[in-house]
């Protein structure tokens, strides 16, 4: 049974066209949902929970038709929010146990699964602790409880680690990848950053102005910018910026993040460390570029600019950014 | 965050019907209401009436048992009889706690006030902050639908309403049963449905309009200076206009209070024009259809407000 199947799906506000002809067919999975704002990520949304019926096309979700009633495709569904969404005066335990009994289940189950997945997700100590007390991350926790609370098979996540700080939104990764991996559950994960996606989705789709863009595997969307790298260089660093500039390799100097390079086609890094030794430099540090979301549209687009999007900050040694195109 | 090591459990139950959801946003919002000390203050404050209304019913009745025993120890029986008589009698013209149909039809004009400013107050607690903190979009993002999410908040109020007038008057009509002449309950079972009747139109109206004004204002203190300019300028206009002007009784219609009064004297089946002052002065009231009219019409727009209110609000934003 497939997941999600989409045929020309289209949806108007009157004479804006917000999805046009999108057609999708998705397997059960960890599925990023990307795209720019306006890209219509958060009609698509709506069309799958039943909130809106789309103005063309049509679709299952589950096995459901998309144009159907939309409360028992939304008993598969649990929704995360972006927004905090919840309900000020009630405790942790509480909330996920409203939304168990919201959803149809019985209210002792209720009651016992909130607590059972409030244990999961590290929040026993706060289940009994008010809503309007809950830092961010609790927050982003608790929510993902009240979406897991009837155990639905599929997840919509809308910006799961939206306010959480490095070590809160690594944890959000890897519990995400863990209940997709080991426990059979399939989510869209809408969001900006590739980065997150990158780390627990095996499906990427790409949605801009209404239209996918692309829907591929996350690991080949990765394959694709693996030539675009981050370097920090020591040593006679001009002569090795020189050497750079004549093997045709496109640079950016700023002084905040360090060098941005891309690789022509066939070239390899282990190239680029000998360039660098031919000059007298070192390569202290090279990384992948983390590439932002607007580089890979941009890629896919065909219009790929020549430099990484960041602005530049100069180099002492280094009055333009130096570059080749 | 660490994930414990119990591990995610699947959960194999069966999900019911949306119209499951009802209940719990109902105990839910009647929960927050009450977690609140203030509420349970103004609850106290709201039930003087009755505790008026109960004392007043047991004197009565204990009144008429006085004036039958003659001879009391240092009174003179007559002195005694004529006492107990006269404040029988202002008991009887005033608050008429008789147990007859007056007694319940005073008691919820007068627990109309008390219950007009404490709705004031909780109808932000019970729905206004579903706006503010954005819990809509957690109901709505569930299997149901916004009618369900609307009859539940609805229910919480019509419970909150009723256990302010409907409840403590049939704690009353219990009371008059057991202290009055006997067969009481029995003889008067219209009249248990009057009241019955009576307080839910009173719970239901003021439920979907307090709904209603709280999703449009939504803040405690606007909202308690609209709910009680509209409970207390309009009766004053209906008041100026037929009283005063000598215009037609419908413009008495304005007034809402007024016209749940005249449906609750069609409930308990006695007539909605009461004779006030010496003169006989007589206070004409609409007749019933009018009234049906203008609370059905407030209904409707009040239904129609909220479902393209709550119809509006973002889920996925």
């Amino acid at each position: 049974m497939p997941l999600l199947h989409l045929n020309n799906i289209t949806h108007r506000y009157g004479k804006n066209v917000v999805l046009n002809g999108v057609t999708l067919s998705l397997e059960p999975g960890a599925i990023g949902l990307l795209g720019p704002n306006g890209a219509g990520k958060s009609t698509l949304l709506k069309i799958l929970m039943g909130l809106i019926t789309p103005t063309g096309g049509e679709g299952t979700l589950l096995d459901k038709d998309l144009r159907g009633p939309a409360f028992p495709r939304r008993r598969l569904i649990g929704y995360m929010s972006e927004a905090d969404a919840l309900v000020p005066g009630l405790r942790g335990a509480e909330y996920v146990a409203l939304a168990g009994e919201l959803c149809g289940m019985p209210r002792k189950d209720a009651s016992r699964r909130a607590h059972e997945l409030l244990s999961y997700l590290g929040l026993d100590d706060a289940r009994y602790r008010k809503l309007e007390e809950y830092s961010t991350g609790m927050k982003q926790r608790i929510k993902l409880a009240q979406a897991l609370v009837h155990d639905p098979p599929l997840l919509l996540l809308d910006e799961p680690t939206s306010g959480l700080d490095p070590a809160g939104r690594e944890a959000m990764l890897s519990l995400l990848s863990t209940l997709a991996t080991q426990h059979g559950k399939s989510f869209l994960f809408c969001t900006h950053v590739l980065g997150d996606v990158e780390r627990t989705c095996e499906t990427t789709v790409i949605l801009h102005k209404g239209k996918v863009l692309c829907q591929e595997r996350t690991e080949s969307l990765r394959g694709q910018r693996d030539d675009c790298f981050r370097l920090s260089v020591e040593g006679n660093t001009e002569a090795f910026q020189a050497r750079l500039l004549e093997q045709q390799i496109t640079l950016k100097v700023t002084e905040r993040e360090g060098w941005f390079i891309t690789l022509p086609e066939p070239m390899q890094t282990d190239q680029l460390f000998r360039l660098a030794s031919q000059s007298g430099a070192i390569i202290t540090n090279l990384q992948p570029d983390d590439d932002d979301l607007e580089r890979v549209f941009h890629r896919l687009l065909n219009h790929a600019p020549a430099m990484p999007t960041r602005e530049p900050t100069l180099l002492p040694f280094a009055q333009e950014p130096a570059h080749v195109a | 965050m660490s994930l414990s090591l119990m591990g995610y459990r699947s959960w194999q139950g069966k999900l019911g019907s949306s119209l499951r959801s009802i209940w719990p946003i109902s105990r839910v919002s009647l929960q927050l209401v009450f977690r609140q000390k203030l509420y349970w203050v103004l609850y106290v404050l709201a039930l003087m009436t009755f505790f008026v209304f109960f004392f007043g019913i047991y004197l009565f009745s204990q009144i008429d048992t006085e004036t039958i025993t003659p001879n009391r120890p240092g009174i003179p029986a007559q002195t005694a009889n004529k006492f107990f008589v006269d404040i029988k009698n202002s008991i009887q013209k005033d608050l008429k706690l008789s147990g007859d149909v007056e007694t319940y039809r005073n008691f919820y004009v007068l627990q109309g006030y008390y219950v007009m400013v404490v709705l004031a107050m909780a109808g932000s607690l019970i729905i206004g902050n579903d706006y503010r903190y954005g819990s809509l979009a957690f109901y709505l993002s569930k299997p149901m639908g916004h009618w369900h999410y609307l009859l539940g908040k609805i229910f919480t109020v019509v419970i909150f309403t009723a256990l302010m007038t409907f409840v403590p008057a049939l704690v009353l009509y219990f009371e008059c049963s057991m202290l009055m002449e006997e067969g009481y309950f029995w003889e008067h079972l219209a009249l248990l449905r009057g009241i019955a009747l009576y307080g839910l139109a009173i719970a239901f109206v003021l439920g979907v309009l307090v709904v209603t004004l709280a999703s449009a204002v939504r803040r405690t203190a606007p909202l308690v200076m609209i709910w009680i300019a509209l409970l207390a300028i309009c009766p004053v206009m209906g008041n100026l206009f037929v009283d005063r002007l000598g215009y037609s009784a419908n413009w008495r219609l304005i007034d809402l209070w007024n016209d749940l009064y005249v449906f609750g004297s069609w409930c308990l089946n006695i007539s909605p024009v009461p004779v006030v002052g010496q003169r006989g002065f007589i206070r004409r009231q609409p007749s019933l259809t009018p009234v049906l009219i203008v609370l059905g019409s407030v209904m409707v727009f009040c239904l129609v407000y909220l479902h393209r209110k709550i119809r509006a609000v973002e889920v996925v934003t």
